[in-house]
């Protein structure tokens, strides 16, 4: 029996039982997943009038929210930041959530879907630079960006002519 | 969705038998490292862009930031990057050719001497591990969205393919198989925009739907935003950074380098690298401004996105229909693949080349290095594969590898230019620089965390105590630098200068020899292509500016 091969075996399998360990999802994310995920099984069931799978899938949907995401949510938004943006549009969701649920039991089949979309849309990553304030630019930004832009031009252009000239001091141009 | 997975795997099992029959002919370092140096300019400017664009830098990273931050992203296709092609492909390549090296620690050696070597190839050795990791993180979490398969199954599945082709083939494989992977990524990836533009009722109906109705900053569509923007401190500092992270990266990232240094002549080096810079700008179409409309995509469609970097493989899971969505999936894990494969077959040759022939087992046989090559490569897998897990917990994988970079580009960038463009420039000046600017870096993410700033700040700092160390100690000798700056260049250039000057017992040569120089075709004439791609730039500029 060859041993070092098997203890070779053994390394590369320890190893990828412990990366895959470590890789695990965040709980933020796969919770939030399994809610979207309820959801579009939702806009299908309604699409179908098939009202009990609706109402199930939703209540599976809202008891997500209500036990893992908003607890997720009131736990960590104080330490990590990137969670601040969902805190933010808690109350929100909730609002549509609480419409959804009526519109399910109103069977109100042409506004569901697009009220579910705003749910998983509330529940996604928004993009930071949506909340970037209009450009400001004051005087001092002008001249120090024109400062560096015609600085630097000046700076190529004197060390260009620079090089050309101790180029031709050191090897004069050839006379025809 | 069947007919997508056949076609991925119909694609990834050619893209392994490629591999295979192109590493047959391979038996030395030179054809393992620097492809024989037989690579005409047409594969080098295919093998710089595929090298240049794959998961991280490119679709899903810099398409995930996109995502996050608007049109801005659009700065490294459009300015940096093509700008830089253009200058290292003029003025940076030909020392580095000339010179015959394998790696650009090695260059760093001649014109410097060890120290910077070793410190420079240590750090490459480990932006090169964290790349390959968030590359692999990345195709794993992509393909498993896509797929369904698990994320470790896809992860190995990824590391199998281009594992054995890079270890078996070397440089010579790579570059070949990049050619090959340039052509799917852009056939297969080129349709997303104009199918994303169709829906949001093309560019203007876009902006207008987001400003307008979403109330979205405008700023979210300026490629050059206000200077307090806080993704970068504005225009001025993207644009300097054209002269120092972007050429960094394109004159100091040893596989950029190393695609020119397997060119079969300098002026394919050169040509390939002019010439990538158009598909550079391509880029921007193929994953920045099809990120812009993905917000709408989702919110109309009711699609959960859990982080930036994972909504690129959202967006066109949700998006292609079947047939289209494989052929696309090939075209993007083509420009994994080809990334992957480069970084992997750069980091073996510096590990091999920058340390272990260097500073560890020195006067072995050519074999022996060759071999230490492949081992070198499969350590690197594992090594790679370990530090996964820690950066799946990073938020946003672009911002990390930006600040990683800056902190080494912009000290190499100042060393770099003073080294090439001032001949007094001298070994202890630059390593006094170099490990303050370093130090400085450090500093910075510490404090800002801005890569833009980091890389600025840390260039200025080099220069300005590489400068000032220079000057109080002694210049190097004239045959140290020799054929390493720029006025050597024009030696060079000219040509017979050198062997003119050895002839009069190495006095001065004061006539220009007449020389009879053979001019390329105008369309493989570097100028033009040069100034065309300016023009380019400037005018997209105006448009999106």
């Amino acid at each position: 029996m060859n041993v070092r091969k098997y203890k070779f075996l053994f390394i590369v399998a320890a190893f990828l039982i412990l990366a895959h360990s470590l890789s695990a999802q965040e709980k933020f994310i796969d919770v939030r997943q399994e809610m979207a995920d309820n959801l579009t099984e939702v806009k299908k069931n309604a699409s179908v009038d098939d009202w009990a799978s609706a109402l199930e899938n939703f209540n599976k949907a809202k008891n997500i929210w209500n036990t893992e995401v908003i607890t997720l949510l009131n736990e960590d938004q104080q330490t990590k930041k990137r969670f601040s943006e969902y805190f933010e549009r808690m109350n929100s969701v909730q609002a549509d959530i609480d419409s959804l649920a009526l519109l399910i039991t109103q069977k109100k089949t042409d506004q569901i879907e697009s009220k579910v979309n705003q749910i998983i849309w509330g529940i996604s990553h928004h993009p930071q630079g949506f909340d970037v304030p209009d450009a400001v630019y004051t005087v001092w930004d002008w001249v120090f960006g024109l400062g560096i832009g015609l600085g630097f031009c000046v700076f190529i252009t004197c060390f260009g002519l620079y090089l050309r000239r101790s180029y031709y001091r050191r090897y004069a141009k050839q006379e025809n | 969705m069947p007919s997508d997975l056949v076609i991925i795997v119909i694609y990834l099992a050619l893209m392994f038998i490629a591999g295979l029959f192109f590493s047959k002919n391979i038996k030395s370092t030179a054809d393992y490292f620097l492809a024989a140096r037989s690579a005409p300019w047409f594969w080098i400017m295919g093998a710089v862009w595929a090298t240049n664009i794959g998961f991280l830098h490119g679709y899903l990273a810099h398409g995930g930031a996109a995502y996050e931050w608007g049109l801005i992203q659009a700065n490294f296709e459009w300015f940096q990057g093509p700008f830089a092609y253009i200058l290292t492909g003029l003025f940076f390549i030909a020392f580095y050719w000339r010179a015959g090296i394998y790696t650009v620690p090695q260059f760093l050696e001649r014109r410097y001497g060890p120290a910077i070597r070793l410190i420079y190839s240590i750090a490459w050795i480990f932006i090169f591990l964290v790349t390959i990791a968030a590359e692999l993180y990345l195709g794993g979490m992509f393909l498993k969205n896509i797929t369904g398969l698990p994320f470790w199954g896809t992860v190995l599945v990824l590391t199998g393919v281009v594992g054995t082709y890079t270890l078996l083939g070397g440089l010579g494989a790579a570059i070949m198989m990049e050619f090959v992977q340039f052509v799917i990524m852009m056939v297969g990836t080129i349709p997303l925009v104009f199918i994303l533009l169709n829906i949001v009722k093309g560019f203007d109906g876009l902006k207008d739907t987001l400003i307008n109705q979403w109330n979205v900053s405008p700023q979210y569509f300026s490629v050059l935003p206000d200077i307090h923007h806080p993704y970068g401190p504005g225009p001025w500092v993207i644009l300097a950074l054209c002269f120092v992270v972007s050429i960094g990266w394109c004159a100091g990232h040893q596989s950029m380098v190393q695609r020119n240094l397997g060119a079969r002549s300098l002026y394919d080096a050169k040509l390939g690298y002019v010439v990538a810079s158009v598909p550079k700008t391509l880029g921007a179409f193929l994953y920045i401004i099809p990120m812009l409309a993905a917000p709408i995509i989702f919110a109309q469609r009711g699609i959960f996105v859990e982080k930036a970097d994972a909504a690129y493989g959202k967006l066109i899971l949700n998006l292609l229909p079947s047939g289209m969505l494989g052929l696309f999936i090939a075209g993007l894990v083509s420009a994994g693949l080809s990334s992957i494969g480069s970084v992997l077959n750069s980091t073996s040759t510096i590990v091999v080349k920058d340390i272990y022939e260097r500073f560890l087992v020195k006067g072995k046989s050519d074999h022996h290095y060759f071999i230490s090559g492949r081992v070198a490569t499969f350590l690197i897998i594992l090594a790679s594969l370990l530090l996964v897990p820690v950066v799946t917990k990073v938020h946003l994988i672009m911002w990390l590898e930006q600040t990683i970079l800056a902190m080494l580009l912009g000290p190499f960038t100042a060393i770099l230019m003073l080294g090439i463009f001032w001949r007094r420039t001298n070994t202890p000046g630059s390593l006094i620089g170099f490990l303050t600017g370093g130090a400085f870096a450090l500093l910075m993410v510490i404090k800002i965390n801005v890569f833009f700033l980091i890389g600025w700040w840390s260039f200025v700092v080099t220069m300005v105590v590489t400068v000032i160390a220079t000057l109080l100690t002694k210049p190097p000798k004239n045959e140290k630098v020799e054929g390493l700056t720029w006025e050597s260049d024009f030696h060079a250039k000219v040509g017979f200068i050198a062997e003119a000057r050895a002839a009069n017992n190495g006095t001065h040569v004061t006539q220009m020899p007449d020389i009879k120089v053979a001019l390329p075709p105008w369309y493989l004439n570097l100028k033009y292509w040069a100034t065309v791609i300016l023009l380019v730039q400037i005018a997209l500029l105006l448009f999106f500016g």
